[in-house]
């Protein structure tokens, strides 16, 4: 089984010794189009990147050259160190959330989900997936104003005195935009687990039940690592897109209040397009860039599954 | 695998009642930002109605109003043409690549691998901003293109990942006895492995389909004119414009994401699969 | 792509300006042929788009193309709009001075003789010059016109004031206080604001700021004089009494999730005994609240001493390398001088339209807010007290100096003394970049 990313590729990279021999240009020659607008519009774009966060640059006039004095002012400077902060704090309601539930959900409902019912359900939760983030952060936020839906459901049932606009609250602005990546996730993360549970052989859990075993000891023995691909793949999607947020905080809160939903993402747009700061924000990105790699890689390598 | 399973389950119809009544309410989690977002849409325009209630008089008009306001025929047509410049595209040349890498794997092409798959945890803030210089330079900004060719190359990653792990699956039999009778790696290529590869292709065209409809950092960087971005960029602008009038933005966000909704629920089993897929080739 | 020809360009672009600058404009005007003037207006605000509707049926061949934005996106958007290639004809412009610094706006100085802007009393236009190195702002060439020229003070409404026995608007800033102090105790908001996206509780603290003290030093802090600094003793006091507005709860608990929009709702619908607010909403108001709305200019701290209030012109540049730069000038002259557009200016806006001083102000209906609002403006005008607008004096110091101090001073998260220290601080900062 390959995994998201092709740690195992040596497995897939079988020469054939029908296709040895042959002529190699014919082979660039399919892969070329697809290089040659990739290392255009992406991979050199990746080295202007870096070669931005070199400078001084105000995206007019001249550039004065730094050296890596960008990227000690992102380490050290307290406000772009809070947007990576958020970001992180993001992935806390982004991933756990989703994968959490959707765990719980899918050892529960394990085989329930055939026929019209599980088709309308799959379609339902998949909804939030196709939708755009934008329009997702427009509902969210009509939600969680002063008199949203939101605070209708609270006073509701009796909460009444929490009430209050939630995302212009210093405290709760950020949880606020968490809930709402949450819910875009969430149906995906949920089909996902439960697709994948389907594919557990049901007798495994017929011999734990007869050995005695409770609902809790079939979750960490045989669901877990039944779902790990999932899993990993799960966590994946979610951490990616809560460190390169920027759709929903951009219309729900705008960064803020204050800095309190301000997101690395955000930030790069900000001091790239608003305050014309192009070294600075070229510097973000790329520690932005590390940053999604650190995090991705431990999360590939517990993936691997040892094959029989 | 539906029956066979449910036997350890304590009586089934109780465990079943239990078991739907949490998708149902995730569900229901689901679909309420919509609901809200219908019925705030129905109040008069420019007020601010609270939370969710039927208005005494709905508004139908709101949105025809959005519909005018946002020209929403012009944008319309704008995403379409957009999306039928990208998808083709970007479907054919990952294909070909993909096959590339997996069927004819040239030396270095590990290498070549190796860099696409780069791409594929890549965020987009790392490079919208040489983007934009250089679609500056290159005379295209405010225009479509500016939003399709990166577009494409920002596809190629997954793309590629995608259609190589499909063909890397296919039984050497089938381009072996292709080639006996003598076909060339195109016409293998053309004649064999892409009517095989008629189901990964429909999910990766679907995929990126979804993903230039609702792209929104780059239309709203690289295109100014709001009817020349995506349906989702030309979005960020309607809020601009109208956010202070809730009614009417509802209205309008609602027609804008109508039609991925529409073709979503028409094509769900594609989509859904595709969606899956994606997630987890294995 | 490289170093060089971009530096190549800049220079050339430099000298471009210049060398414009000193030609004689032609004929600024919009001549027959079809004009698209490319405009980038305010959400919000229909003044611009009414004044635009009027001048193509003046001049059939002039249409405009008109995106509208909220403030804060403005502010973010207009770097990069007026650098782009389709930099726009007329551009609402809250703050100059960083755009001039970059050459993003047209120089306007060689319009000012032909178009005979010299004939415009002097203080009207001071606000819109900057220096052509962006600092500092009060001289050099112009770089914008206004629409109108605004004023800000205290809206009331009627109906609430008699519930708490106001009689007469208050005199001192005591007085003003007493009033809340009543109003709260009856039950009734006493200060309806906004504090987000963008903080509105800038214009109260800016009124107490006149209160407290002289308009000079601010004016010199929003201008970027060198060594001027708001964190000055008359400014503290005037932070620290906006601190004890807020813990008295005399404004509405959730002010940091309203909005302009919403908080402008809200009053008209009758929540808020006062308002600080600008008379741009004065067309607004007198149709909405028709008979119910009043005005004062912010009392002094003492009985009888000078008033102080941000009066600023509603500011609109043209871009450096916008097409129809004659045409927007054109435009602008004659919102200034064309009395059907005075007239709009007036009903709908609300604020003085400006232009040479022997053109008459329309006349407008008496006890209404757009008139005690232009009439106090003219007292304003008597004693000098005009200030620019705090928000206005970097482009960034509202979103990261003013916005965050306040909000965080509403949620009771810092104290005055140190919010004043703060926002000083990000001017530093950003001034040194």
């Amino acid at each position: 089984m390959t995994s998201f990313l092709p740690g195992s590729r040596r497995q897939d990279l079988r020469p054939r010794s029908s296709d040895r021999g042959r002529s190699p240009f014919v082979a660039w020659a399919f892969i070329a189009p697809a290089l040659l607008i990739y290392s255009v519009f992406v991979l050199i774009p990746i080295g202007i990147t870096v070669y931005y966060s070199l400078l001084r640059w105000n995206g007019i006039g001249a550039m004065q050259f730094k050296g890596l004095s960008n990227y000690l002012t992102v380490l050290t400077d307290p406000e772009l160190l809070v947007t990576i902060g958020n970001a992180f704090q993001l992935v806390a309601y982004f991933t756990i959330l989703p994968v959490g539930i959707g765990l719980g959900v899918a050892q529960v409902i394990r085989n329930h989900l055939s026929g019209r019912f599980g088709t309308t359900a799959r379609t339902v939760l998949f909804i939030p997936q196709v939708i755009p983030l934008v329009a997702a952060g427009i509902a969210w936020s009509w939600m969680l104003a002063s008199n949203g839906v939101v605070n209708q459901l609270l006073e509701l049932v009796g909460l009444g005195g929490v009430t209050r606009g939630w995302l212009g609250d210093f405290d709760f602005a950020l949880p606020a935009v968490g809930i709402i990546g949450a819910w875009v996730l969430l149906g995906l993360c949920t089909m996902l687990l439960v697709t994948g549970i389907a594919k557990i052989d049901p007798s495994l859990y017929e011999a734990a039940k007869l050995d005695g075993a409770t609902g809790w000891h079939e979750f960490i023995w045989i669901t877990l690592p039944g779902l790990r691909q999932e899993i990993g793949v799960c966590v994946t999607l979610t951490v990616i897109a809560a460190l390169a947020s920027f759709d929903i905080v951009y219309i729900a809160t705008g960064g803020g209040p204050g800095q309190a939903t301000t997101v690395p993402g955000l930030e790069i747009y900000r001091l790239a397009f608003a305050h014309r700061q192009v070294g600075l924000a070229s510097a973000l990105a790329v520690v932005l860039m590390i940053l999604v790699v650190i995090c991705i890689l431990p999360i590939q390598w517990a993936m691997r599954e040892p094959r029989k | 695998m539906g029956h066979a399973g449910a036997t350890e389950v304590k009586g089934v119809t109780a465990g079943g009642f239990a078991a739907r009544s949490i998708i149902v309410g995730l569900m229901f989690v689901t679909v309420l930002p919509f609901i809200t977002m219908f019925s705030a849409a129905l109040a008069p325009s420019g007020t601010y109605p609270s939370g969710l209630q039927w208005p005494a008089d709905p508004q139908w008009g709101n949105f025809f109003e959005a519909f005018k306001s946002a020209s929403m025929d012009r944008l319309l047509f704008s995403s379409t043409t957009i999306v039928i410049c990208v998808v083709p595209v970007a479907v054919l040349i990952g294909t070909m690549a993909g096959f590339g890498l997996a069927r004819l794997a040239p030396r270095g092409s590990g290498f070549v691998y190796l860099l696409f798959v780069i791409g594929l945890t890549l965020p987009i803030e790392v490079v919208i901003i040489p983007l934009y210089y250089e679609v500056q330079w290159l005379g295209l900004l405010n225009t479509k293109f500016a939003i399709i060719l990166p577009l494409i190359a920002l596809f190629m990653p997954f793309s590629i990942y995608w259609m190589r792990a499909h063909f890397v699956n296919v039984p050497q039999e089938m381009s072996e006895a292709a080639e006996i009778d003598g076909a060339g790696p195109w016409q293998q290529f053309w004649l064999v492995q892409v009517p095989l590869a008629r189901p990964a292709i429909l999910s990766l065209a679907i995929l990126q389909f979804l993903w230039t409809w609702n792209s929104f950092l780059l239309p709203m960087v690289l295109v100014e004119t709001p009817l020349e971005r995506t349906m989702a960029g030309a979005l960020g602008a309607f809020q601009g414009q109208w956010g202070t009038n809730i009614p009417l933005l509802c209205a309008g966000s609602l027609i804008i994401l109508a039609p991925s909704v529409i073709l979503f629920v028409v094509f769900q089993k594609q989509f859904v699969a595709a969606l899956l897929q994606g997630a987890v080739k294995g | 792509m490289g170093v060089t020809s971009l530096k190549a360009i800049g220079i050339i672009a430099a000298l471009s300006a210049t060398a414009l600058s000193t030609t004689a404009y032609a004929a600024a005007s919009c001549g027959t042929d079809p004009v698209v003037l490319n405009s980038y207006f305010e959400t919000g605000f229909p003044l611009p788009t009414k004044l635009s509707e009027e001048f193509t049926k003046q001049f059939p061949n002039v249409t405009f193309n008109i995106k509208e934005d909220q403030f804060k996106n403005l502010m973010e958007n207009s770097p990069r709009v007026l650098a782009g290639d389709n930099a726009p004809d007329l551009i609402r412009l809250p703050s100059i001075s960083d755009l001039v610094i970059d050459g993003l706006l047209k120089n306007l100085d060689g319009y000012f003789t032909e178009l005979g802007w010299d004939k415009f009393p002097a203080s009207q236009l001071v606000q819109l010059r900057v220096n052509e190195s962006g600092r500092p702002r009060g001289e050099g060439p112009l770089y914008a016109m206004g629409l109108n020229y605004s004023l800000t003070g205290v809206f009331y409404n009627k109906s609430l004031a008699e519930k708490v026995g106001m009689t007469t608007p208050p005199a001192t800033l005591a007085e003003l206080d007493a009033l809340m102090e009543k109003a709260k105790a009856a039950g009734i908001v006493p200060i309806q604001e906004w504090n987000a996206p963008n903080a509105g509780l800038a214009f109260p603290l800016q009124n107490l700021m006149g209160s407290y003290g002289d308009p000079g030093p601010i004016n010199d802090w929003i201008f970027q004089k060198p060594d001027a600094t708001i964190d000055t003793p008359t400014n503290l006091k005037a932070m620290q009494h906006l601190e004890a507005w807020i813990k008295a709860g005399y404004f509405p608990d959730d002010v940091n999730a309203i909005d302009y929009a919403t908080n402008m709702s809200r009053f008209i619908g009758g929540t808020g005994l006062f308002m600080f607010n600008g008379d741009w909403e004065s067309g607004n108001l007198d149709k909405q609240m028709a008979g119910n709305v009043g005005f004062f200019l912010m009392p002094p701290e003492t009985a009888g001493g000078k008033h102080a209030a941000m009066s600023a012109p509603l500011t609109y540049g043209i871009g450096a390398k916008a097409k129809n730069a004659d045409c927007a000038a054109f435009f602008l002259n004659w919102v200034a001088t064309n009395e059907s557009a005075r007239r709009i200016n007036v009903d709908v806006g609300g604020s003085n339209p400006g232009g040479p001083p022997d053109l008459p102000i329309p006349a407008v209906a008496p006890g209404s807010v757009t008139e005690a609002t232009l009439t106090q403006g003219n007292v304003l005008a008597g004693e000098n007290g005009a200030m620019d607008f705090i928000a206005n004096a970097t482009g960034a110091i509202f979103a990261e100096g003013w916005t965050p101090q306040l909000q965080l001073l509403v949620g009771g998260r810092t104290d005055a003394a140190t919010a004043l220290t703060a926002v000083q601080a990000e001017y530093v900062k950003e001034l040194s970049r």
